[in-house]
């Protein structure tokens, strides 16, 4: 059972379960390495980081998990209370770098988590060393004198589509959906990498595309990379511009990579991009 | 079956199968798509095409994600890309494809990525299938779940509702139930309840019914105050009909601008109001939401802006619902508390009853009813009692310790100063309760006299105040007035009614208390105004006297004393007497007797020939009363006193520290048939006292008289031990009153104590100061030496004279012989006890002793004399050869 301070100071102790099982935490890498821990997005798991972070551990602490409700986690940890907003997840980070005792981490988020880690650095600053944000945005939904991307409409039907999908219904409906003799099929999707509870992916997308983090942008204290991708329909440039702006000191690199998760589709340069900004501020 | 038959069919079959592969890629019964890793579509086949409506120019070049909706990119982009790179397949994945005329094609897609040697992605192939009546199939599916979801959920908070209803034991907690609940329901942006005032009587057609505001969730203290300004004419519009729904629109502007204003600033686009009504459709309030933004959640609301007002049919109708439960919560509560309250209003009566049937000064009991009615009836009590001066010095309390000391403010300082205008005045003037119902701050004003009085109202935020009018025959006695602070709220109907019957119990209790104090008042005056002042100035002597009247309502007494320098300035005539009865008659004779007595001092008659002259007037004074009396004469120079007693208790005499009453034989009482007053006399030393009193001081309800007189021995042995020297009689009688009577004394009580000063004329060191009793303490008591001849004889002869008692006299003695002696033995007894005593023997023995002989003797007190006489010399034999 791990205390973790609250947002209004006040010590909470999260079930019984330790954060190390909770979130699936799975670490690498020399101890005496600086540790890094890499948040994923919404939509999969930690395996997302599977052809970036093994990279790192080579030199680094490398610490991957998953958040509560996706991949490996335990889902009965799951209280819509606490992950009705970010802060919670946020907690979480925090709760699993005490739970590890780690200091001067190198916090990766992809996507919804880079707002997360801005939530965390601003609740627990003597834990991290540096930001690096993966497809950011603050805000996806538009709005007058801000462009996220994203209408009212939109988000609402990207929650019908995690209706519709396969995926979300994979629990209950996936046999039903595979076709009955089509077992293998079912299995398969039951058994997906990026397997989510449905109810907990609603919540999560609602969390996601929902919240407005600006005003906590210029709050960040620490060294800040912001990564951000071409072509990305769901961070689109103007967004990861805006971020740049309003995190006081943080460094702008623009990839190649096209769509959201240049993780994924170009680990190469994102590595690469990870490790300059890590020398820069390391220098 | 023929295989021949067969064969031309195969060979067409063949045929057919031997299709062109471009054809089957083009006209396939899917679309057809591949990509490039990063999503960019390089081929694309006709199918898809057609179904799109695009050419294959404007598909070709572009990336998949941006074919579709904005759902399905940021699918494609979460899940759809990273599974195909984590699992290298995924399958029938919802997507909508996006039409060239913006139109819709929900589609499932089946995609496979293509990788090299190395593993390495080079290709992603993609099979498109039109899934529209599939998708309508899922979507009416999802709605109907969504549907049920929201019918359950609304059914659980009826649920929840109708269980939390039934705990709620206060109109607060019905109103924080419903309030919430419904807030919670509609997920609106606030919600708060609006409760109609109780307004006793028929409600009257379009007047504004007063609301109060019972609870309220989310909505901010600027919408509270429009809200609540609005309430009263809003309240109107839902007196009758359902739940009405009013967007911040034109209307809502033009009929409230501030509260369209704050509601629009708030983000709240429109304004439910739902009726809280009873089961018989009374109109007990209104529950009231706004719909717009809600700052419960950290998230951004979904629907946009503008469509927020909207209430579905659906949740109207639960809203309704809710308030038909409430209604019916908050009158069951209502009916619960007013049963409750009823109870209470029944025993706070029964309590003042009995406050009232109790045998109290109406001072007292008016008291006791104004602390009995801030503890059950009101915060604040104040009576008012008609006195000759007008309405002053009310009666406060109280119900909080704190504020006490405010109410005394106003009974000391303020309440004395109020004019015709106070609601107070106004009750006893017009003869009627007033109510003031909801004290504001206007009244407070006009209540108060002076800038310091409204502070003390404010204070003690008065809310309601009632003031009845005491009322006996149309004749006002008083005023009682009720108020009830914020923390109680207003007065109901049943309060003032209680408060009407509370006034009519004490305007009937005090009438009596009221008639019978005044004839108290009257007799204890008469009986002062009967009573010398004060003692005269005589020379050798140091005198006392006190009168203090019974303690019990109207019980007066006949008792008096006197002292009456006596013609010739040598002699001073005493008294004490007590006229049987407690009342006016007894107060009348006693003034009569001490004429008479007076009158006869004249002559100056011996106190024994004064009693025979009182016998025998009597008759011819036509007074209706008995009377025990005490008559003595005293010649200051020389101690010389004579003392005759009607029936009287005898005298103490305290000398050289010791006291003891004197034999004086009580003689008949005055009013019964004639008898002899055997006289004493004696003469009293110089510093020596007398003690002259009447029953009242020695005789109490509690203890016999032997008690009584028994503390009266030793109290003034206690003064006379500490005034080491003649007793001051003011010291004495003080301490005598302190001591005997208590504050509830049941007769009144007359008290004459004189010292005879040392260094009179003639009072030298000679034969008159052998002293009557001797100084020298025995074991059991004040030893006594007999007195010189003439004197003891004359003691003696009067204890032996005509014991017959009768009246008064037989009532300070009523135990003392056991077993039960003839009714002519208890003076005897006592004097004889007394006698012994001053004999210096056991007072105990001697009583058994004489109530042996009087047995024996059937009443011959001479021989009870001659016994006495010859024990006194048996005992102090020396002595008496000595003189």
């Amino acid at each position: 059972m791990l205390p973790g301070g609250d947002r209004d100071g006040a010590v909470r102790y999260v079930r019984s379960v330790s954060a190390i099982t909770r979130n699936c935490v799975r670490v690498s890498g020399p101890e005496a390495g600086r540790p890094m821990l890499f948040a994923h997005g919404f939509g999969c798991d930690q395996t997302m980081w599977r052809a970036v972070a093994p990279g790192f551990a080579a030199d680094h602490r490398v610490v991957t998990f998953d958040h509560v409700g996706s991949g490996g986690s335990r889902i009965s940890a799951y209280d819509p209370q606490r992950y009705g907003s970010l802060r919670g997840y946020a907690d979480d980070v925090v709760e699993i770098c005490r739970a590890l005792e780690l200091t001067d981490v190198v916090f990766v988020g992809h996507s919804v988590s880079a707002m997360m880690g801005v939530l965390a650095v601003a609740q627990a600053p003597e834990l991290f060393g540096a930001l690096v944000m993966v497809g950011p945005s603050p805000r996806y939904v538009d709005e007058e004198g801000y462009t996220g991307g994203f209408s009212r409409a939109d988000v609402a039907a990207l929650l019908d589509s995690l209706d519709s999908n396969p995926l979300q219904w994979s629990a209950a409906l996936a046999p039903v959906v595979a076709g009955p003799g089509n077992a293998e099929v079912a299995e398969e999707l039951a058994e997906s990498f990026c397997r989510t509870d449905p109810t907990v992916a609603r919540q999560f997308a609602r969390v996601t595309f929902l919240s407005d983090n600006r005003g906590d942008l210029p709050g960040v204290g620490v060294p800040t990379l912001v990564l951000q991708c071409s072509q990305d329909a769901i961070a689109p440039e103007v967004v990861g511009r805006y971020v740049h702006e309003h995190v006081p000191g943080s460094v702008f690199t623009q990839l190649s990579a096209t769509g959201h998760c240049p993780h994924l589709s170009a680990p190469e340069e994102t590595t690469a991009a990870i490790r300059a900004f890590l020398r820069r501020i390391e220098s | 079956m023929d295989r021949a038959e067969n064969e031309p069919r195969d060979e067409g079959l063949a045929r057919l199968l031997e299709e062109d592969p471009a054809d089957l890629y083009e006209n396939a019964p899917c679309g057809y798509l591949s990509m490039v890793p990063d999503g960019r579509v390089v081929k694309v086949n006709g199918t898809f095409c057609a179904w799109t409506g695009r050419h294959p120019d404007d598909v070709r070049g572009r990336r998949l994600p941006d074919l579709l909706s904005a759902g399905g990119r940021v699918f494609y982009e979460t899940h759809l890309a990273p599974l195909l790179r984590l699992q290298g397949a995924v399958r029938e994945v919802a997507l909508d494809v996006v039409r060239a005329d913006g139109s819709v094609l929900p589609c499932l897609v089946n995609a496979v990525e293509v990788r090299d040697a190395e593993g390495q992605p080079v290709l992603v192939r993609a099979t498109v299938f039109e899934a529209t009546s599939r998708r309508r199939y899922e979507r009416a599916l999802l709605s109907a779940q969504r549907a049920a979801a929201d019918s359950e959920a609304r059914a659980r908070t009826l649920q929840q509702v109708v269980s939390e209803l039934a705990a709620a034991a206060s109109a607060e907690q019905v109103a924080d139930v419903v309030v919430r609940r419904a807030r919670s329901a509609v997920e609106a942006g606030g919600a708060g309840l609006w409760l109609a005032d109780p307004v006793p009587g028929k409600r009257v057609e379009g007047q504004p019914v007063p609301v109060t505001l019972a609870a309220a969730d989310g909505l901010s203290a600027e919408l509270l105050a429009e809200l609540a300004t609005a309430a009263p004419a809003g309240a109107e519009l839902v007196r009758s009909g359902g739940v009405r729904a009013a967007p911040v629109g034109p209307e809502l502007r033009q009929r409230w601008p501030g509260l369209a204003a704050t509601m629009t600033e708030a983000g709240q686009e429109a304004l439910v109001v739902v009726p809280v009504s009873a089961a018989d459709d009374r109109h007990l309030g209104a529950l009231v939401l706004v719909l717009g933004v809600t700052d419960d959640s950290e998230l951004i609301s979904l629907s946009e802006p503008g469509t927020r007002g909207a209430l579905s049919p659906a949740d109207a109708e639960l809203l309704a619902t809710l308030g038909r439960q409430a209604g019916q919560a908050l009158e069951r509560i209502r009916l619960y508390e007013e049963t409750v309250r009823q109870a209470a209003r029944s025993a706070f009566l029964l309590d003042a009853a009995r406050l009232l049937a109790a045998p109290r000064e109406v001072g007292e009991t008016v008291e006791h009813l104004a602390e009995l009615a801030v503890q059950q009836l009101a915060d604040v009590c104040v009576i008012d009692l008609v006195t000759e001066r007008g309405l002053v010095a009310p009666v406060v309390a109280h119900a909080d310790p704190a504020r006490r000391h405010l109410v005394e403010q106003l009974r000391d300082e303020h309440l004395p100063r109020r004019d015709g205008s106070h609601p107070s005045v106004r009750a006893m003037v017009e003869h009627r309760t007033i109510w003031a119902r909801g004290v504001d701050p206007a009244l407070m004003e006009l209540l108060s006299t002076s800038p310091a009085h409204l502070e003390v109202t404010r204070a003690l935020e008065l809310a309601d105040l009632i003031c009845v009018p005491l009322m006996v025959e149309g004749r006002p006695l008083g005023v009682i007035s009720l108020g009830a602070d914020a923390r109680r709220g207003r007065f109901t109907e049943a309060d003032v009614e209680t408060a009407e019957q509370l006034a009519l119990q004490m305007s009937q209790g005090m009438d009596v208390a009221q008639r019978f104090e005044l004839e108290s008042r009257t007799s204890h005056t008469l009986q002062g105004s009967l009573l010398p002042p004060d003692p005269p100035e005589v020379p050798g002597l140091a005198l006392a006297v006190r009168y203090l009247p019974g303690s019990r309502g109207a019980d007066v007494g006949g008792d008096f004393y006197d002292v009456v320098p006596l013609p010739g300035g040598t002699d001073v005539a005493l008294a004490v007497g007590d006229v049987v009865g407690h009342d006016v008659t007894a107060a009348a004779t006693m003034g009569q007797l001490r004429s008479v007595h007076r009158a006869l001092l004249v002559d100056r008659p011996r106190p024994g020939a004064l009693v025979e002259r009182l016998h025998d007037s009597w008759p011819l004074l036509g007074l209706p009363r008995m009377a025990t009396a005490l008559f003595a004469t005293l010649r200051p120079s020389t101690g010389e006193l004579r003392i005759a007693s009607a029936g009287h208790l005898p005298p103490l005499l305290v000398t050289g520290g010791r006291a003891g009453l004197l034999p004086v034989s009580p003689g008949r009482v005055l009013g019964a048939p004639p008898g002899p007053a055997p006289e004493w006399s004696g003469r009293l030393p110089a510093g020596a006292s007398l003690v002259l009193f009447t029953d009242g001081l020695v005789e109490s309800r509690t203890a016999d008289l032997d008690a009584g007189l028994d503390r009266l021995r030793a109290v003034a042995e206690e003064v006379a031990a500490e005034a080491q020297g003649p007793v001051d009689p003011d010291v004495l009688c003080d301490r005598l009153l302190a001591v005997l009577t208590g504050p509830r004394r049941a007769d009144d009580v007359a008290l004459l104590v004189l010292t005879r000063l040392c260094g009179t004329a003639g009072d030298g060191t000679g034969a008159d100061d052998v002293a009557v009793l001797d100084p020298a303490p025995g074991p059991a008591g004040p030893a006594v030496v007999p007195a010189p001849d003439p004197d003891l004889a004359d003691a003696l002869d009067g204890a032996g004279g005509d014991v017959t008692v009768s009246g008064d006299a037989m009532r300070w003695s009523p135990a003392r012989v056991e077993p039960p002696a003839p009714a002519v033995g208890f003076t005897g007894l006592d004097v004889a006890a007394g006698l012994g005593m001053a004999l210096g023997l056991d007072p105990a023995s001697v009583r058994r002793l004489v109530s042996g002989a009087l047995h024996r003797l059937s009443g011959v007190a001479g021989d009870v004399v001659g016994e006495l006489r010859q024990l006194a010399r048996d005992v102090r034999p020396g002595d008496d050869e000595d003189r």
